[in-house]
């Protein structure tokens, strides 16, 4: 009972209830704040020699606020392997290949992630080298001059999918005020202008990389009194910050909209329907009854898929889901259409399946079998600690702690048929719905 | 405890048999891995992408007993989702699914593969989706793949490996469901079987499986076909052309290394240093994206690697008798595309000329013993590596390759690398707009010097005083230019 004794040791921590045999989340986790805010989310599995290292600052292109600055929390996130005095980034990435470390980073709306899966004996100098960039990183302004054309370079690859440009568009028109607007990437004229912000990447820095918005998590063979000393030792120093991110409420939506994308290149056609949605929660249904609704509306065996993928194949894709968001965001579905003239009755048979979770009740047996499918999925995807360390990053963002996953399972759990319709009558509105289509043609 | 029941010795040699591979463990996951050592290499010629359709009309069809729908209706509660993949000598369906439901799901998963129903509206259904995986989403969504795999068809024109696994647009349109009876009865046999299961399954669920599946027939252990491409007598460049903002590239040739070749450790330590994936250490990675702002990376292969802008690790089960070196240019801006090729072939140039520095060395070596161990760390990941390890005639992934680096020293690598790689005789593919002025451009071997938006270190800025004239070694007519919609046609 190691575990137990280092969280009596230290009053500040908390251990959540070990595998219970109904939590979707099975793992006992160890969570713990520091005195400067830095949070830490111990969690030991199974696995033997292996940890995976995970640090979630709660900054992502949500943050992103002031005009001609989108893009700018990925391009920071490119910025910090830029090193620093102490490991320069030839040396962190010697370091790092020694230790066979598999090793990235991602931004997304509501979060940047830093991770690395590792021999366990490597932890405490790769902690070392993770606390040094987080507090001291270094670059001049024609590092971050080169580095943003790397990003530029990611736009570029990016580019030359239909999906990519749908999901921009998507975004552009269903939000005005909110950062959701734009896309984690960032608009291409302010990618093209991020070589001439050295001076805002250095405020970005100051504002968001500071322990309050961070959280450290350390999954598999791990123990939890030992992470606790050593990310103490390694982070104490760091200086809680003070910024107060003033996000853009969206004003609430008053009609339907539209937009057409001309694509360049061939390719088949493309449909989207998307409804303005409720923020991630794990206490009111509405966001989980929306996100069974995308499972009974389009996954697999769903009446609609089977009718248009499957019988009458007039669409190879289609898919429907909400993301979790920290701020309301969009319910979106997306069809691939095998046929141009097809588009319009593709969209029509979209509403038609919404509008009917608003005026039927579902059946108990199939909302029972969403909610199994659910709880096997999630279960099938913890196979090793870089998935469970991963899964949990994901939460992490949302609510600062594993625990929201387990809430949010019980909270599918209760959802009823009434749930689902409540739901859909409340978002499937024309006022809160964009409807986005992409076809061939046009200029690039 | 790995334990793999099977002798590597008999492997090849017991006939009508499948061989079992088996991982058990305490998880609740069973993992199902049933592998055919057949592929898109077999496709018969005018039928290219028949082994493809074969898989999909046995993951995403109905079974004699069942339709489609039903089936995905008893998977549904489950969670449970069956993908194919085939490569060119390996189809691999697979599965996983949670204990609590093993029985339910092996009895219709055993049925999917032994008693497939062939409708005519689950063909119709797969094929469309193999023909648009081509036209759209390899053509029209991805360039970067679209590079790597027209390169493969390059290498490979006229050879068994010279399609798409996915096959040819023209055969799909052409192809029947009796073409894919036939390709079923005759290569998805117990000869080409192996089946492979890992995690909390039942002592004696392989055994039934084996016992299941000799409802296949027996077959015939097919001979190794020829499979080496023509030799590559002069570079020769084929330009993609299709409405895009940027220019992919991709180049390599044919290796005579694979798994279990005695220069493998050797080569997979080149390879790292010059370009591990999607790793930042790697040596084109540094210097054309960290020092230059080229692109978003660069990287370099010895091993068939699909997916890897959405991949950090190579899928296991792509086991070929022939491999190419690959390296890959991720998207540059037009105006810089002449220059990065340069790069790209001047940093193989100097690998080759100098080999690898001795810190790099050892550290590479380092990489690779715990980063094999670390490809290793989920049991689908393991058991698809240990099905390859049994293919290739080596022991356990890791264990391979501890053992193979602990005897190796710089000088191997230096020689292997002077025997196997060059900077001459290379098929090199370029996707991009306007590709008349860069055919131009490279078939002159015209200057390409490049601009900087900050102050560069004088090493960098000699450096690209001499990679700016480096001659790619190409002719006017040694550079082509196809449209878009002809390739996979």
């Amino acid at each position: 009972m190691k575990l137990l004794t280092g969280v009596l040791l230290l009053a500040a921590s908390t251990l959540y209830a070990a595998g219970e045999q109904n939590k979707v989340f099975p793992f006992p986790y160890d969570q713990h704040d520091f005195p400067n805010g830095l949070r830490l989310i111990t969690i030991p599995t199974d696995a033997q020699n292996i940890v995976a290292l995970y640090i979630v600052v709660q900054t992502g292109s949500r943050n992103e606020v002031e005009p001609g600055k989108t893009g700018f929390a990925h391009l920071f996130e490119h910025m910090m392997f830029r090193g620093t005095k102490l490991f320069p980034a030839t040396k962190y990435e010697g370091i790092m290949k020694q230790a066979g470390a598999s090793s990235n980073a991602y931004t997304s709306d509501d979060l940047t992630v830093y991770h690395a899966a590792f021999a366990k004996a490597d932890l405490d100098q790769i902690m070392l080298m993770e606390a040094d960039r987080f507090q001291n990183l270094e670059y001049t302004e024609a590092t971050i001059r080169t580095e943003s054309l790397a990003v530029l370079g990611e736009y570029n690859k990016n580019s030359a999918s239909p999906e990519v440009k749908l999901d921009e568009v998507i975004s552009g028109t269903a939000f005005e005020k909110h950062t959701y607007k734009h896309t984690t990437m960032g608009y291409l004229k302010d990618v093209q202008d991020m070589p001439n912000q050295f001076a805002y990447s250095k405020q970005f820095f100051d504002r968001y990389y500071r322990p309050e918005f961070t959280t450290i998590i350390v999954a598999g063979d791990a123990n939890p009194e030992k992470i606790r000393e050593m990310v103490a030792r390694h982070f104490s120093q760091w200086k809680r910050g003070s910024f107060q991110p003033a996000i853009p409420a969206e004003p609430a939506q008053t009609a339907p909209r539209e937009a057409k994308v001309a694509w360049p290149s061939p390719t088949l056609p493309y449909v989207a329907v998307a409804f303005k949605s409720p923020a991630y929660s794990d206490t009111e249904k509405d966001s989980a009854a929306l996100d069974l609704i995308a499972d009974l509306a389009f996954a697999e065996n769903a009446d609609l898929y089977q009718r248009l993928v499957v019988n009458e194949q007039k669409v190879d894709r289609l898919d429907g889901s909400i993301a979790n968001h920290v701020d309301p965001n969009l319910f979106a579905v997306t069809a691939r259409v095998k046929k141009p003239a097809d588009l319009e009755s593709v969209r029509e048979s979209i509403l038609s399946t919404l509008n009917g979770f608003k005026d039927n009740l579902i059946s108990a047996e199939k909302l029972d079998a969403v909610k199994k499918n659910k709880r096997y999925s999630f279960a099938l995807r913890l196979d090793d600690p870089d998935r469970v360390a991963g899964i949990a990053a994901r939460f992490v963002a949302l609510k600062r702690t594993p625990d929201t996953i387990n809430k949010r399972y019980e909270l599918y759990s209760a959802v009823t048929p009434e749930d689902i319709r409540a739901a859909a009558r409340k978002y499937f509105v024309e006022s809160g719905r964009t409807i986005v289509t992409l076809t061939s043609g046009g200029a690039n | 405890m790995l334990r793999i029941i099977l002798l590597l010795a008999s492997f090849s040699l017991v006939y009508g048999q499948a061989k079992l591979v088996t991982l058990p463990s305490k998880s609740p996951i069973v993992t199902f891995r049933i592998v055919f050592k057949t592929g898109a290499a077999a496709d018969p010629a005018g039928k290219e992408g028949v082994a493809t359709l074969t898989a999909s009309m046995l993951s995403s069809s109905g079974t004699k007993a069942m339709t489609y729908k039903q089936i995905l209706d008893a998977f549904y509660p489950m969670a449970v989702h069956v993908d194919d993949n085939t490569d060119k000598e390996m189809l691999t369906i697979s599965a996983s699914t949670h204990v609590d439901n093993l029985d339910a799901f092996y009895k219709i998963f055993r049925s999917m593969l032994l008693e497939p129903g062939w409708r005519a509206e689950d063909f119709e259904r797969n094929r469309d989706d193999q023909i648009n995986y081509l036209t759209t989403t390899l053509r029209g969504s991805n360039d970067e793949e679209l590079g790597k795999e027209v390169l493969y068809n390059e290498i490979y024109s006229g050879r068994p490996y010279g399609h798409n696994n996915a096959g040819a647009v023209s055969a799909l349109k052409a192809m029947t469901i009796a073409d894919v009876q036939a390709f079923y009865a005759k290569h998805l046999t117990q000869s080409n079987l192996i089946i492979g299961i890992a995690g909390g399954y039942p002592s004696d669920f392989p055994a039934r499986m084996k016992k299941d599946f000799e409802k296949l027939p027996k077959g015939k252990v097919v001979k190794e076909k020829a499979l080496q491409p023509t030799s590559i007598t002069a570079t020769e460049i084929k330009l993609v052309e299709k409405k895009t903002r940027s220019v992919a590239m991709s180049f390599g040739y044919p290796i005579d290394v694979k798994r279990g070749s005695p220069d493998f450790a050797a080569l997979l330590v080149a390879q790292c240093y010059l370009g591990q994936h999607r790793s930042s250490a790697g040596r084109l990675f540094v210097r054309m994206r960290g020092a230059r702002g080229l692109n978003y990376g660069d990287y370099a292969y010895i091993e068939y690697f699909p997916q890897g802008m959405y991949r950090f690790e190579p899928a296991p089960n792509l086991a070929r008798q022939q491999q190419i070196f690959q390296i890959w240019i991720r998207p540059v801006e037009p105006p810089n595309a002449h220059f990065a090729l340069r790069l790209a072939i001047f940093e193989l140039n100097k690998l080759i000329a100098e080999g690898i520095p001795e810190e790099d060395f050892a550290q590479t070596k380092s990489f690779l013993v715990k980063y094999a161990s670390m490809l290793l760390k989920t049991k689908s990941a393991e058991l698809g590596y240990a099905i390859d390890s049994a293919v290739y005639g080596i022991p356990r992934y890791d264990e391979y390759l501890k053992n193979s680096l602990a005897k190796l020293t710089r000088d191997d690598v230096t020689t292997a690398v002077r025997k196997h790689l060059r900077t001459n005789r290379m098929r090199i593919v370029i996707v991009g707009q306007d590709t008349q002025k860069l055919r131009h451009q490279l078939a002159t071997e015209a200057p390409s010097p490049i601009t900087y938006n900050s102050p560069k270190p004088q090493d960098i800025l000699d450096e690209d005083k001499l990679v700016e004239s480096w001659r790619v070694g190409v002719t006017a007519d040694q550079v082509t230019v196809v449209p878009v919609d002809k390739v996979f046609e």
